[in-house]
């Protein structure tokens, strides 16, 4: 039947299909309309059913393909679909063969696919051309396939060997989509477009959106291994100057070694620590206890390295203490052992971890600063003082230092004046008499600090914000003393110090708010009003809520209180209500826990 | 379904309420009243009212006083203001 058709359609020779199509659908117009929808209607139904079955193959088809001449098939194709022609299967089974094969064809047989590849083409340009309302409906559906297999046409000649990537660096390269079917560019772009539509049915929505084309993106192997490994390194190194530690003097290549390596190393974190645990030799275990805590810094880093990990805690959790406490006992047990670094630094430390557990203020630096420093028992007592004081950093640091002596290296001076500290610590006096060594071992400190030339001497400064960095310096460079355990040294100040703190930086987040609203620059004193007055404001509100959950006969203020609140102080009223200020003023996360909302399964949130 | 009354961790909230900062600051005042949950976003809403209309008030009194920089007099006159109204 095809081979018939073919046959009628001899005659027509022309070289574009565009003509062949438009004879084919003059000729098509005589028909019946009847017998022209109703195989219009069977081509619609092939072309749906095709989709799904494209995998079947028609080798007739094929073959007729292949023995017709292009223009013929196509014409042949576009008479079935318009004219409906006198066999209703031919069009039907025409159109799925073509439908059918082309794809597989286009992939398997290049060759064989070019053929068919004009004849869908063909088809559905006259569909386009005839724009016959029977023929919408399979014109969208080829549409897109046809598009393609245009856009593919402009760029590529015959491409008879197309392969995919081949056709979607065409796709990508955003084909215009000339509309015009040549007969080679229509073939190739036909059988590009089966291709298309058969391999990636995203592709015909790249084509004409090119900017929206999508690729696979290129993915580098993420290096963990190597990062990983560098960490390994690093703590190996940390565990083997812990060793070195012990002997009181080469500590400076450990302490260059583990200086810093860790890329994520924090300043704030390694700052006490790591000059303290430089300052003083920690014993290897206690290296290696830190190492695992932290697995950070190096030798001296046992301690450091803890009081990194403690660093990283915030300041009150009790985690830090916990390992702190650890260190300064770890501190205290190798301490003995040390004598001659640690002496004092690691009484001090020692103390101070003590101290530090027992008070329970986790101050990052203090606690690192001690544990650097020295021994356990200096630094216990030196913990102790500065858990108390909420000594700073830098202070304890000095402290700690002084207590345990620089055992390590560094100066004769410093070390005498350590040593005598030490030897005073060693006794575990309470607070005072660390205190007093501290207070000369700060002086020594930061003698210490400025001769020390230690690696963690350059970090040391960075962790030490306040006061003695250098001190710091010195003492994390000196790897006079082990540091036993991190103790905290940030009890540097007293303990009204935490009260104020917290409740300053919850004001200052007004204060801010403040400057933002008054847009302009403003005085420091002005500033600290601010703040005076938002401290009085939050007495005034907790008393009048008080007042009012009490005149509600309640002991917990709820919401409504706090509306009448507002409705008193003049922000809520009848034009303005509690619920739109809330949507005004506060962000959507709040505003969803506020105001009741519903939701689907017949909920409503938060619960009226 | 209800929404959970926490935040996930990966919404970033712009101008987070001091949650915590708020219910200590209540409990030192107050220790034997409660707040409740949601009541401290109120509260919070409250402060922010509060310092919006103290920083309006204090940025007039800087311009009639033909300042380019906010001093401490502003400040104080301006919270009095707000006080004689009752914190309006």
């Amino acid at each position: 039947m095809a081979e018939a058709m073919a046959d009628s359609y001899n005659g027509d020779s022309e070289p574009t299909t565009r003509t062949l199509l438009r004879r084919v659908l003059d000729t098509a117009d005589t028909r019946t309309p009847r017998r022209r929808r109703s195989a219009r209607v069977g081509a619609q139904k092939a072309l749906l059913e095709t989709p799904s079955s494209r995998r079947l193959s028609s080798p007739t088809k094929m073959n007729v393909r292949r023995h017709s001449h292009r223009v013929r098939s196509i014409g042949r194709l576009a008479h079935v679909h318009t004219s409906g022609n006198v066999e209703e299967q031919t069009p039907r089974t025409l159109l799925k063969n073509i439908l059918l094969t082309a794809p597989e064809s286009s992939i398997m047989r290049p060759e064989s696919v070019v053929k068919p590849v004009p004849t869908p083409q063909v088809v559905q340009s006259s569909r386009r051309d005839s724009s016959r309302g029977s023929l919408e409906l399979q014109l969208p559906e080829l549409e897109p396939p046809t598009t393609l297999a245009l856009g593919l046409l402009a760029p590529g000649r015959r491409k008879q060997r197309l392969r995919l990537s081949v056709f979607q660096q065409g796709m990508d390269q955003g084909l215009p989509l000339s509309q015009e079917p040549r007969g080679n560019a229509s073939a190739s772009s036909l059988t590009s477009s089966l291709n298309l539509t058969f391999a990636t049915p995203l592709q015909p929505q790249s084509v004409q959106r090119p900017g929206l084309a999508r690729r696979p993106p290129t993915r580098r192997a993420v290096d963990v291994g190597a990062f990983l490994q560098d960490l390994r390194d690093t703590s190996l190194a940390l565990a083997s100057p812990g060793d070195s530690l012990r002997t009181p003097v080469a500590t400076l290549p450990a302490d260059t070694v583990l200086e810093d390596t860790q890329p994520f190393s924090q300043p704030l974190v390694g700052r006490s620590p790591s000059g303290y645990h430089s300052l003083t030799c920690l014993s290897h275990t206690e290296v290696e206890d830190a190492e695992r805590a932290v697995s950070l810094r190096t030798q001296s880093s046992g301690p450091r390295l803890q009081n990194h990990s403690l660093y990283v805690c915030p300041a009150e959790s009790p985690g830090c203490w916990f390992l702190l406490h650890v260190r300064a006992e770890s501190v205290l047990d190798q301490d003995t052992p040390n004598k001659y670094h640690p002496g004092k630094p690691a009484e001090l430390l020692a103390g101070k971890a003590k101290k530090v557990d027992a008070h329970a203020v986790s101050f990052p630096n203090n606690s690192s600063a001690i544990s650097g420093e020295d021994g356990v028992e200096p630094l216990q007592d030196g913990v102790d003082e500065e858990a108390e004081e909420r000594m700073e950093e830098s202070l304890s640091v000095s402290e700690v230092m002084d207590t345990t002596g620089t055992q390590g290296s560094v100066r004769t001076e410093k070390s005498k004046r350590h040593r005598e500290m030490s030897e005073a610590v060693e006794a575990k006096e309470p607070e005072g008499s660390s205190g007093d060594e501290d207070i000369s071992g700060r002086r020594a400190s930061p003698e210490l600090a400025s001769s020390t030339t230690e690696f963690l001497q350059a970090r040391q400064p960075q962790f030490l914000e306040p006061a003695l960095p250098p001190s710091t310096a010195v003492l994390s460079s000196e790897p006079l003393e082990p540091l036993p355990t991190r103790l905290p040294p940030r009890a540097r100040t007293p303990g009204p110090r935490p009260r104020q703190d917290p409740h300053k930086t919850g004001l200052s987040h007004y204060v801010k708010l403040f400057s933002f609203y008054a847009k302009m620059p403003m005085e420091k004193k002005a500033l600290e009003m601010v703040e005076k007055c938002l401290d009085k404001y939050f007495q005034h509100l907790c008393d009048d809520l008080e007042v009012f959950a009490a005149h509600a006969g309640r002991k917990t203020v709820k919401p409504e209180d706090l509306e009448l609140l507002m409705r008193r102080q003049g922000l809520v009223n009848d034009q303005v209500s509690l619920h739109v200020l809330v949507e005004r003023y506060l962000p959507l996360e709040y505003r969803q826990l506020l105001i009741p909302c519903a939701f689907s399964g017949n909920s409503v949130f938060p619960a009226q | 379904m209800a929404f959970s009354t926490t935040v996930s961790q990966r919404k970033h909230i712009k101008r987070k309420a001091p949650r915590g900062f708020l219910k200590r600051v209540f409990k030192r005042q107050k220790p034997h009243l409660r707040l409740e949950t949601s009541g401290d976003l109120l509260v919070h809403l409250n402060c922010l009212l509060f310092v919006h209309r103290l920083a309006e008030e204090t940025r007039m009194n800087a311009f009639e006083n033909k300042c380019g920089v906010i001093k401490k007099e502003h400040v104080q006159a301006a919270a009095k203001k707000l006080k004689e109204y009752g914190k309006i």
